[in-house]
Formats: structure tokens, sequence, C-alpha cells
């Protein structure tokens, strides 16, 4: 069931100096689907995502949005597109009104009733014709995003969007994100380095390191089995799990096996047989910030790791 | 291109320095009247027209004679004499240049819409980068060139609209300060003396002064769009402004300075005859501005479409 996508990567290029800051990056995106990019600081997300939408030239490869080359067309490609990159920079000496007409005017089709319908569905109706420069950054945000969805994009691409926004702010703006990829069939990418936030968000993350992607994975086969377990005495109950044939990493007081659902209900009669005091078992989810750090932490790993 | 230009044209006069501008066109201008008009007051009567033509005739003819004129300014020797002969004979008074006439024949508008064009012209790139908003600017489906088109038009029609309400108001305060003052302006016109229109004249000395608000407007948009610095474009183009009579004067020696830029672009000299050098004459030097001009262009152009946004 796959479907196709709505963005394609191919074999994306980008040197600099003769350094390769982007190199050889091909992904896809698909319709609906939340993809998390994500990468050491240097890595390469900000370039990549430049060249997704226009700002930097490619020195290799091709971006295709939608069936359009980007290079080929330009115009066509982008007008799929939503953007926010990095803070919304907008005209601080302008209303927020005028902003969005000043960008409603640079894509094709986008009324003055089309205005009015984002302006209300990020809820700034009452604020909307105040300059630009009176907002909070929250605000300047939801503009941010009101600007990104003007000519309804196929695609939402956002860099570091919530930079700076209150845990309030960030959770609603997650919440919006959520809603127009389900309800639109939106495809939105977006990178970041606050991982609690990407884990949140998104249904897929790619992992970019040295300009290369060294992981593509959904977010459910990273909360794959895997089992907390504490039980008294620490030592036996390791023994234990390892004559079970377990794999097992100590953490904390206890220990995280890998372990099928259907294992468990032995285990458990297993530990209360051989009379060990069995505190807690829980499904444990190693958080992405474990996964990332293992993936990108040691050079030698990052190398290794990719597929 | 249209809903770009609006664009522009929108964010130019959201911006309160540009109404700043454009009042302070119609304020100096109003301000320039006034202070002629009182320093015109502290002065004595006039002596009569005929006493200082007949001065003025006998010292055209006399370097004629000595035929140290070459070129532009003995056409212009050549002419003089021969309006100042039809004045003295016809009994035809010419303008007083402080008179309701006379300002109108020579308005003062050019420097001004100079300056404050200039002004716009170097930030109007620049700011998109020093603000950040070039990459919300550079994210729509709009090709880069578009984009800098909208620019250059929006300078263009600043520098317009400037003028036109300095010549507004220059007839305003004409009509308001001054009293006519009689006279007729001649000029030649295929070997015949003519009656020269004061409104047609002046229209003709604002659209050479035009040419160098667009010449020095276009020198600005370049630095500021390949700098991304308006003050430093700013600056640059008012150097070349002030500085440019100077340096032609350094170099006049030399057979490059007719292909410089400074030595062309203020083309109002051609009527008010302070050629700076006997071989130039109008078309050559709009062709040399019109080659400088499209440099200016092709450089500014080429800079902002290749550019890798990474701020």
């Amino acid at each position: 069931m796959e479907p196709t996508p709505i963005v394609e990567l191919k074999n994306l290029t980008k040197v600099i100096k003769g350094k390769k800051i982007i190199d050889d990056l091909s992904l896809q995106l698909y319709p609906g689907q939340i993809t998390g990019f994500l990468g050491p600081n240097g890595a390469g997300k900000t370039t990549t995502i430049r060249m997704m939408v226009g700002l930097m030239k490619k020195s290799g490869g091709e971006v295709v949005i939608d069936g359009q080359t980007l290079s080929a067309d330009f115009e066509k490609a982008l007008s799929k597109v939503g953007v926010i990159v990095e803070n919304p920079e907008m005209y601080k000496f302008m209303s927020g009104y005028k902003n969005l007409l000043h960008f409603a005017r640079m894509q094709k089709g986008v009324t003055k009733e089309r205005i009015d319908e984002v302006v209300k569905q990020v809820g700034m109706q009452n604020r909307i014709h105040e300059k630009v420069g009176t907002y909070s950054l929250g605000m300047r945000q939801r503009l941010g995003l009101a600007q990104a969805l003007l000519h309804r994009p196929k695609f939402l691409i956002l860099d570091e969007p919530t930079n700076g926004l209150d845990p309030a702010g960030i959770r609603e703006f997650r919440d919006y994100l959520r809603l127009i990829a389900k309800t639109e069939n939106v495809s939105v990418f977006v990178s970041s380095h606050m991982l609690s936030e990407i884990e949140l968000m998104c249904d897929r993350i790619a992992v970019i390191q040295n300009g290369k992607l060294v992981d593509l994975r959904n977010m459910r086969e990273t909360q794959e089995a895997h089992y907390y377990v504490e039980a008294f005495p620490a030592d036996q109950t390791f023994q234990l799990l390892g004559t079970l044939g377990f794999k097992t990493e100590s953490v904390n007081e206890g220990f995280v096996i890998q372990a099928e659902k259907t294992q468990i209900p032995e285990l458990v009669k297993a530990l209360a047989t051989a009379g060990l005091e069995l505190y807690a078992i829980q499904p444990h989810r190693k958080t992405l910030e474990d996964q990332f750090l293992e993936l990108t932490g040691g050079g030698q790993l990052a190398e290794t790791a990719s597929k | 291109m249209l809903k770009l230009l609006q664009n522009e044209w929108m964010k130019l006069w959201s911006k309160k320095g540009t109404w700043i501008m454009a009042s302070l066109v119609v304020v100096l201008i109003l301000g320039m009247a006034g202070i002629v008009k009182w320093s015109d007051s502290l002065t004595g009567d006039e002596p009569d027209w005929k006493v200082s033509a007949k001065s003025e005739l006998e010292m055209d003819k006399n370097s004629l004679e000595m035929d140290v004129l070459k070129g532009e300014s003995k056409r212009h020797a050549e002419e003089n004499v021969q309006i100042l002969e039809y004045r003295l004979a016809n009994n035809v008074a010419p303008l007083k240049d402080i008179s309701r006439e006379g300002m109108i024949y020579d308005p003062s508008v050019g420097s001004i819409a100079l300056l404050l064009t200039v002004i716009v012209a170097a930030g109007i790139v620049a700011t998109e980068f020093s603000q950040g908003t070039i990459k919300m600017l550079l994210t729509r489906p709009v090709k880069r060139w578009k984009i800098m088109t909208s620019k250059y038009l929006a300078i263009l029609l600043f520098g317009v609209l400037l003028m036109i309400i300095g010549f507004v108001t220059t007839i305003l305060s004409a009509f308001v300060f001054f009293p006519s003052g009689g006279g007729q302006a001649l000029a030649i016109s295929g070997g015949n003396v003519v009656d020269v229109s004061i409104w047609g004249h002046g229209l003709y000395m604002l659209l050479l002064s035009f040419v160098n608000v667009i010449i020095t407007a276009t020198f600005a948009f370049m630095i500021g769009s390949v700098f991304r610095s308006s003050g430093m474009a700013i600056g640059l183009s008012l150097f070349i402004y002030f500085s440019g009579n100077v340096i032609v004067v350094l170099l006049s020696r030399f057979e490059v300075v007719k292909y410089l830029l400074f030595t062309h672009m203020d083309v109002t000299m051609y009527e008010s005859n302070f050629v700076i050098n006997d071989d130039l004459t109008l078309p050559f030097s709009l062709a040399v501005l019109a080659v400088y001009l499209v440099a200016f262009l092709i450089v500014s152009y080429s800079v902002f479409t290749k550019r890798d946004i990474t701020a």
C-alpha cells in the first residue's frame, strides 16, 4: 500500500568550496505523513531544506514536488509548497493582514475569502490588523503558519518551527500540524533538534549526519518490543533473564529486555518460581533521544548504521 | 508582475519614512522658494535687461571672433548672439530668474528627488536581507528576476512620483510667492528665433534631471543588492553624485573622461550650458549612460538570481 510520494529528493548534492555539505541524499515524503528531519548541528538539515525551497542552488541531483522538477519549473513546483524557514520573519512595519495579502499576491488563486478563512483557522481574527511589530513570538509563529497555508499546499516544510515557542505554543502548533496532515492530507516535513518534539509530532523520522541520510524509520517501529523488568535481587534476575535467552541491558534499578508481548506471562511465572521479588514489569520505550544519540553519537556508529 | 509591483508599492508606503520623504519634497521646495524670495527682497532693483543683454552680446561676439570656442560652446555662443540681437531689435525682454515664469521654466526638483529615490533604491533589496524577510520572499512560486524587476519598477515609479510632487509644488509656490515677471524665453529652431513655452521647457528640464535620478538610483540598487547593505549603497551613490564633477575636472586632460559615468550624469548641462567637454553631445551622453545602466542592471540581476540565501 505504498502511496506515491508527493516529494522526492533524488541524489541531492551540495558542494560548497569543494566540500560536500549534502552527499547524495535521497528521500521520499508521502501525503498525510509527518516526517521529522533530525541531525546534529551542521549535519546539513538547513541546507537540504533550503535547496528544497529554492533558497539555495543544488550542485547535483533533483527535487521533485508533485511531479514537477524544481529546477525545470520552479514556479509550478513551489506553488504546491508552504514554507516556514526558521522564525517567520514578517514585515514588521505592516499589519498581519497586509503581510498575508502580500504573500497571497505571490500565489495563484488565493482570494480575500481564503485569507479570512486562514486567519480564522489560526485564531488571529482579533489582532490581524495590528502591526506585526507588536506581536509576540507565538503570534508571529501563527501568522507564519497562516502564510504557509494560504494556497492550500500539498506539502508543508518547516525548519525549526518551534524555536522560541513556550510549551503551550509548541503544543498548539503540534496539534495543528497533526490536524492538517490528517484532514487535508498534507505531507509535512519538519526539521528540528528538539527530539522530544519530533517524537510527539512525527510519523516517521529521517536522520542525517555529515550530509548523508543515516536512518529512516517509522516511529511505530521504534517502539519495538522492549520491556522494563525490576526484580530483586538484581544479580539473580540478570542471570535468570540470561538463561531464558533475553537480550538484557541494565537500566537504573532494573533491566530492559527485548521480548514479545506473548513471552511476558512465561517470564512472570519464571521469576515467581525462582523466588524473585518482582516489583515492576512494563513496556519500555526507548526515547528518541536515546536512539538519536546511539545513531549519531559515535562517529563510527554513524557510519555503520546506514542501511 | 502587476501584483508584485503592488506588493512593493504597499511595502514602500507602509514605512513611515516614505511619507516623510514625500512631504520633505514639498517642505524643501516651499522652503527654498521662501528663501529665494526673502534674499531677493534684500537686493535692490535689477538693472535694465537691455544693458546686460548688450554687454553679454559683446562678450559672446568677442570670444567668437577670437575663435577660442569649439563644439557645443561655440554653437551655444552663436545661438546666444542671434537671440540677443533679436531681443534688442524687437524689444523682447528675457524671463527674470526670480519670477513666476522663471521658477517654472527651470524647476529645481531633480536633486531632491534624486537623493530620496537613492535612499529607497538602496534599501529595497538590502532591507529584505537585513530584516530576514528575504527567506519569505524567495520561497514563493515566483522567479527571482520577476521580484527584482518589480522592485526596480517600484523605484522608478517612486522617482517619477517625487518629480511630479516636486513640480506641482514648484508651480504652486511660483504662483503663491512670485509675481509674474513678464518676458519671453527664446530659442533657436532651424536657424530661426522662436518662442519657448515655460511649461514645455520646465517639463523638458524635469525629464533631463530624471535621467540622473535613474542612473544614480540604479547604481544604488546595484550596490544595495550586491552588498546587501543600504548604508553602503546610499554612501557610495551620494559619493559619486557629489564627487563626480571633481573627478571629471581632475581627469579632464585625458580622453577617457568622455566615457566616464560622472561626465554624463547631469544631462541638464546641455540646457544650462556648463558642458564639461566640448566634444560631448546629448545623444552621446545618453548612449554612454545607457551602457552603464545596462551594466548596473546585469550585475544586480545576476548576483541576486544566483545568490544562495544562507542568512
